[in-house]
């Protein structure tokens, strides 16, 4: 691994192993990006995704101050910079509200919220320097408009949103446009979790996610990783605290 | 109705194609390797450019049944065609003014839809795409009667999203901030240094950021309905 060739954006991708995350690595590389993939931990897929694309594995957990440090000084050190960022790791577990385990209820917040606000904080500086950036936060429908017994992830995904605002008006006017992305029903791995959860099969866990969706379909990781590129990309230099919400017509610009 | 040519490149259909946003998107499409047909009062440097008020209904629907004809296909239908008018107190308003605008950004909008519809229900597929304005998000003053033409297209876009929502066509809306087109004048309110301050890009819009929005909608925006995409400089937040 060699620092960024002149001209060579780099992005840094959390939640990168498996799924949306792991999708945006792939799309961004392609798209010309050197990329750092992060996960919680590298179980052995963080360093194969990053030696397919040429990238770097930064594991640690995001919601531990120290391991984000760490993490944003392996990143310039090798790479020399961050042009981007995709803040897209995420815990969840549904519970309903009054009976769910405060400290799992804390947990999602402090992972996809305040885990990410130190992400930002670690990356800014080094936007700053390189005179501008994106940051591209990945939120969730369930943001937009909640959910049953998803009141901490909706909590803190609708954070990200006004994050994406905040920082928005705060960072635009030195060139670091923060947007965010607002998926709703999408074909990952996580709707296996919910399908045990609800003893049904996969395939009925699919069909029961497209009833929701007015346009009857299931996003692709694909599809949300073409809305990251956009707005990573040279198209998306005009957007600023937006929400993308590429959601089958869910949510309809509710955000 | 032959059947789609698949060994040719789609088609992208830009109303107001002359100048501005449409001129912009119909010559990004191009670039990218489709086909345009431009509707405009005034000839656009399109692969088809057909002469057309888009007020005119029956009009609209020869000129984009011959299109289509023509092309063998319509993939892709952007409704650009509007024009602007500011400084106006809503008192001045007149009644010619309030019809004209109506007629041409919300009926230009129904117009188009309505022609270019028939040919992507025919074939099952195809993305309609309606540049609106910031302005009708959050509202503005002295130009009330082209702000409530483009919040009436927002409300066409996300009901006629809803409408063909169990279908493969999607309808979607852009909604640029102030963009550096003729629309605006040179001595428009939205060019002044102390407006463009207020907006966390300080700037005015390009029409090739509005164009790349249209595009990204119709090449990679299978998963938007009835969403309206934001490239304002963060005229609204």
């Amino acid at each position: 691994m060699v620092p960024a060739a002149p001209g060579q954006a780099v992005a840094l991708v959390t939640g990168a192993a498996q799924g949306l995350g792991r999708a945006t690595a792939l799309r961004l590389a392609a798209d010309g990006f050197v990329v750092a993939v992060n996960d919680v931990a590298d179980d052995g897929r963080l360093t194969d995704l990053a030696g397919q694309i040429g990238g770097l594995a930064v594991p640690g957990d995001i919601a531990d101050p120290d391991a984000v440090t760490n993490m944003t000084r392996t990143v310039i050190g090798r790479l020399g910079r961050v042009d981007t960022l995709v803040a897209n790791a995420a815990a969840m577990e549904m519970g309903p509200f009054l009976t769910q385990d405060p400290q799992i209820w804390w947990r999602q917040v402090e992972v996809n919220l305040s885990g990410h606000f130190r992400v930002i904080q670690s990356v800014v500086p080094h936007m700053r320097g390189a005179g501008g950036g994106r940051i591209v936060l990945i939120a969730s429908g369930w943001g937009v408009i909640g959910h049953p017994n998803a009141t901490a992830y909706a909590a803190s995904k609708a954070g990200l949103i006004a994050l994406a605002k905040g920082l928005g008006r705060e960072l635009g006017p030195q060139g670091i446009l923060t947007n965010a992305i607002a998926p709703a029903y999408i074909d990952t791995e996580q709707l296996r979790v919910d399908a045990a959860d609800l003893g049904i099969t996969l395939d009925e866990m699919r069909q029961r996610y497209r009833e929701l969706v007015p346009t009857g379909q299931l996003a692709t990781v694909g599809d949300i990783a073409g809305a990251v590129a956009f707005l990573a990309g040279p198209g998306g230099s005009a957007f600023v605290g937006q929400v993308l919400q590429p959601s089958g017509g869910v949510t309809r610009t509710r955000a | 109705m032959s059947a789609p040519d698949c060994s040719m490149p789609p088609v992208a259909l830009v109303t107001g194609a002359a100048s501005g946003i449409g001129a912009e998107t119909a010559a990004l499409f191009r670039r990218r390797g489709w086909r345009t047909a431009g509707i405009d009062l005034r000839p656009s440097d399109t692969d088809q450019s057909v002469q057309c008020d888009v007020t005119d209904a029956a009009a609209m629907r020869a000129a984009i049944d011959g299109i289509a004809a023509k092309a063998g296909r319509i993939d892709a239908a952007v409704s650009a065609a509007g024009y602007y008018e500011e400084g106006i107190d809503v008192c001045d308003i007149s009644r010619a003014q309030w019809d004209s605008m109506l007629a041409v950004i919300l009926g230009g909008t129904v117009n188009t839809c309505a022609a270019v519809l028939p040919h992507l229900m025919a074939r099952q597929g195809g993305t309609i795409i309606a540049i609106s304005s910031e302005l009708a998000l959050a509202g503005s003053a002295t130009d009330l009667h082209y702000v409530a033409a483009k919040g009436a297209v927002l409300g066409l876009v996300k009901s006629l999203a809803a409408e063909l929502a169990a279908t493969p066509i999607r309808v979607n809306a852009v909604a640029p901030g102030p963009t550096d087109t003729p629309l605006l004048a040179a001595d428009s309110l939205w060019r002044k240094p102390d407006y463009l301050a207020t907006l966390p890009l300080g700037r005015l819009v390009r029409p090739d950021e509005v164009a790349a929005t249209v595009y990204y909608l119709a090449t990679e925006g299978v998963m938007y309905c009835g969403e309206v995409l934001s490239p304002n400089a963060g005229a609204v937040i």
